[in-house]
């Protein structure tokens, strides 16, 4: 029966320990050990709330980055082919220009050159004509009797040189 | 990774092992002491007093004796025998008599063998095992005397001294680890060993008994009281000095727990748990009203509830020492009759001690679990949601 019948010492003891330790952990490890993790708790399902709508943003912020890249390709090779076909026309009027200007430079030239023809059969016109009244007065200084009739045979070669 | 867990199990199962070994070789001196005594039979016979002695001492291996002596409260805490020599801690002894207070060390009571002021352990009648007014001759029991308050340190006190010491150690330093490192630490050491207990006793125990409105009140008690009984559980199966007393498994420790938890159920008691007990609702009038039976069976049960939990826990844990201590007599029980018998014995024996072993580790948390949880249940009983 010993075994069954509680003693006053121990129930004291017990009664005083168990309180105390109750109070000391009451106050110095459930508050700081409950509050920590409650805190904890807390702070993960707001991260959690957090990491959701981050992961929403970035989503939307990828169709974004999308459609703009979609975008500035889409522009890029309007761009590309403007550039081409203006670089094509520049060369073309390049070339014609070039072609025109060489035309023009021959034509010229051909110009010049019948200009200085000109002038140069006129200078060997007027030396031949003075070597020919030289020649003339010559064959006349010896032929005095026929100094009217060798004059007008002469102009009329001449002429006829001339026409030639 | 998973070789190691393997490696680490049979490393537990050796710790157990050795750890009963340590058991069997502490009791061994008490056979050794049977043996001394079939001994001095032989001598001449011994004088009348000497005689009484002998007689006291009780000749041959007492498993009953062994057994109860453990599971019982004791004025000193036996360590260990060297030879017939018992070697164990005195402890004071306070004691209230008369207007006066006697203090003095067990040792004076020479193991219960002596007499000391007038006090003497009994060793027999209504307070057998505790100490009691003798007369002049230091052997007869006072039938003159007064009450005798008993206020000594006795060995499960110490070892509740010890435990709740123990206990507050660990929990302030984890308590002292939260506040220091914040919420936005990964917990660590043995702070990562008590939180999931911790969270255990709030989402599991109080949490789903009490519910989400009460239960943070009656959290710092539950976990008090879960750490305290698992705490003192595991002491118990410790079979040498800090641990080894049967806190748990004495009825005065329950009691004062059951007390507790009484108190706490009747203190935060709101309307809808009185008008449960005295109108409950849903039962005939003719039940309540010419004679109060639903209002008496109810009170009945407002007290046995808490009587249950003190017995439960005493129940378990002493049937847990009771049978490990069995196993471990038997052994020499057996080897009175022969030494072979008791070699032949003790591996079946040491199988069984480690068996039980873990058997108990498993009880000391179950048991912890269960007293808690229903004092949240209890808790959550006293404080109903208004729509119940």
């Amino acid at each position: 029966m010993e075994l069954l019948s509680p003693g006053l010492g121990l129930i004291f003891w017990m009664t005083l320990s168990f309180g105390i330790v109750l109070l000391i952990l009451r106050k110095f490890a459930w508050a700081p050990i409950l509050g920590t993790i409650r805190e904890r708790e807390r702070e993960i399902a707001i991260s959690l709330r957090n990491a959701q709508h981050i992961k929403r943003e970035l989503e939307e912020l990828e169709t974004l980055k999308k459609q703009k890249v979609a975008e500035a390709d889409k522009q890029h090779q309007e761009l590309l082919v403007r550039a081409k076909t203006e670089a094509e026309n520049v060369l073309r009027e390049a070339r014609i220009k070039a072609g025109d200007d060489a035309h023009q430079l021959l034509e010229n030239a051909r110009n010049a050159i019948e200009v200085q023809k000109k002038s140069a059969m006129l200078e060997i016109k007027h030396q031949i004509a003075s070597l020919s009244v030289d020649m003339a007065e010559k064959v006349l200084q010896e032929e005095f009797s026929d100094k009217e009739k060798n004059t007008r045979f002469v102009n009329g070669e001449l002429e006829k040189v001339i026409l030639n | 990774m998973h070789m190691k867990g393997k490696k680490r199990d049979v490393f537990t199962g050796l710790i157990f092992t050795a750890v009963f070994c340590c058991v069997t070789l502490s009791i061994n001196p008490l056979f050794a002491n049977a043996g001394n005594i079939q001994q001095t039979d032989t001598v001449p016979p011994p004088s009348l007093t000497e005689y009484a002695e002998v007689a006291d001492k009780e000749p041959g291996f007492d498993a009953g004796k062994v057994i109860i002596d453990h599971i019982l409260d004791a004025y000193d805490w036996h360590l260990f025998d060297i030879g017939p020599k018992e070697i164990s801690l005195p402890l004071p002894v306070i004691l209230f008599y008369e207007g006066r207070f006697h203090l003095f060390l067990s040792s004076r009571f020479d193991h219960g063998y002596a007499s000391y002021k007038g006090f003497r352990i009994a060793h027999e009648g209504p307070r057998k095992n505790r100490i009691i007014r003798v007369l002049d001759d230091g052997k007869t029991p006072d039938p003159e005397a007064s009450l005798l308050l008993d206020f000594s340190i006795t060995k499960n006190v110490l070892s509740i001294f010890i435990s709740a010491a123990l206990l507050c150690l660990i929990f302030i330093s984890v308590g002292k680890k939260y506040k220091q490192y914040g919420s936005r630490a990964v917990p660590s050491g043995l702070q990562s060993f008590m939180e999931p207990l911790v969270l255990f006793v709030r989402d599991e125990i109080a949490l789903s008994a009490i519910g989400p409105k009460h239960y943070e009140r009656f959290l710092p008690y539950l976990l008090s009281l879960f750490f305290f009984i698992f705490f003192n559980n595991i002491m118990g199966l410790i079979p040498f000095f800090p641990g080894g007393a049967n806190v748990t498994g004495n009825i005065s420790v329950t009691l004062v727990l059951a007390m507790f938890t009484f108190f706490t159920t009747q203190l935060f008691a709101n309307k809808g748990y009185w008008q449960h007990i005295f109108n409950t609702p849903g039962v005939p009038w003719w039940l309540k009203v010419p004679i109060p039976l639903m209002p008496l069976i109810e009170l009945v049960g407002v007290i046995i509830k808490p009587f249950v939990l003190m017995i439960r826990l005493f129940a378990n844990i002493t049937a847990g020492h009771m049978i490990i201590l069995g196993f471990v007599s038997l052994i020499f029980v057996l080897g009175e009759v022969s030494n072979a018998f008791g070699m032949a014995i003790s591996p079946l024996s040491l199988v069984f001690l480690v068996f039980m072993g873990f058997l108990e580790l498993l009880v000391a948390f179950l048991q912890a679990y269960v007293f808690t949880l229903f004092s949240a249940l209890f808790f959550g009983m006293a404080v109903p949601e208004e729509h119940h």
